[in-house]
């Protein structure tokens, strides 16, 4: 399929290669971390439901049972000082 | 040129025509994408859904077929997440999302690692990761995680709520190079102390290099409870990481 070696030998700069690249994007991730948390709690998903397996006072109750509960948090205020030890 | 029409994966063509805005990014995911096989593809679509069995599945097949390891690597697993992080940049997708992908991933490289290792590559140092004792918040653990995985750690995680005994099990039955402790409540914190102080007790202080983080650490009190290190964040664990691993090594 593609025309670039596809039995490249494995060796530690082959590998070191990669994990370089791979650390690379998980530090742009980081980046992104950082700038994301200050305005949404890094529990909730994309479907704004709550991933935590902690008590948090912005927790709603899912319409159906075993679901992940809904997050009622506005995320304008510290949304870390509604999470229960 | 390369079009997106090129690839042959639908999924992966309306993942890039959708959350890829960035003229140069399309260009470069087309060029990652574009005279991969079927099954490398179908790869990249389960890691980028986060599916981790199916990425076991997947990979193990592709590998089984005679698929070159390094080549599963580029083309099925970094490949579906270079496009996870554009998704998470551009706010698609959120932390929890990633976090899947990152299992995902791990699911994947389960499979490669052994080859490697055959090869002679093996992993940078292991290290266990654990949220100390009374504490169930485990992103911050999590991304760290994922970090030192990302940079070739072998990671064995030991969860949440992890008491001082489960941390020197883990330490006894896995041999790790390093010991990671997370807190993020001034309330749990002091446990990370206490577990410092379980291993002094147990006579291994000196088999381990501990390092320590979470949001209410600083390095201040890092030291004062004879932690070896502070991360203050999952970037600077890999760096203290490698540093401590380093010196473990050498010890």
């Amino acid at each position: 399929m593609r025309d670039r070696p596809s039995n490249e030998e494995i060796t530690q700069e082959a590998v070191q290669e990669r994990l370089d690249r791979l650390s690379s994007m998980f530090g742009t991730m980081m980046d992104s971390y950082s700038v994301q948390t200050q305005r949404r709690c890094p529990y909730k998903n994309k479907h704004g439901r709550c991933t935590a397996i902690f008590g948090c006072r912005n927790q709603r109750k899912p319409a159906v049972k075993g679901d992940l509960a809904l997050c009622g948090g506005d995320d304008k205020i510290n949304y870390a000082s509604a999470w229960e030890d | 040129m390369a079009e997106l029409s090129d690839i042959t994966n639908e999924f992966i063509r309306d993942e890039i025509e959708e959350f890829v805005e960035r003229e140069n990014e399309k260009e470069q995911m087309i060029g990652l994408y574009v005279g991969v096989s079927d099954d490398l593809l179908k790869i990249a679509e389960a890691l980028i859904e986060g599916e981790d069995e199916l990425v076991d599945e997947l990979t193990k097949a592709a590998l089984d077929a005679g698929t070159p390891a390094l080549t599963v690597m580029d083309d099925g697993l970094i490949a579906g997440m270079a496009l996870v992080g554009i998704k998470f940049r551009e706010n698609f997708i959120f932390v929890p999302e990633v976090l899947s992908c990152a299992r995902a991933m791990k699911a994947g490289m389960a499979h490669i690692e052994p080859i490697l290792s055959d090869a002679g590559v093996e992993p940078v140092a292991k290290v266990v990761m654990g949220t100390v004792k009374g504490d169930l918040h485990d992103i911050g653990k999590n991304l760290c995680i994922m970090m030192l995985r990302g940079a070739g750690f072998e990671v064995v995680d030991l969860g949440v709520d992890v008491s001082p005994d489960d941390f020197i099990d883990a330490v006894e039955n896995e041999h790790p190079a390093v010991m990671g402790m997370s807190a993020l409540l001034t309330t749990t914190m002091p446990n990370m102390g206490k577990t410092i102080d379980a291993f002094v007790d147990a006579d291994l202080r000196d088999d381990i290099k501990i390092m320590v983080g979470g949001a209410p650490v600083t390095p201040e009190f890092a030291e004062d409870m004879g932690a070896d290190g502070y991360g203050k964040d999952a970037m600077s664990a890999v760096s203290l990481a490698k540093q401590l691993a380093g010196a473990a090594a050498s010890a």
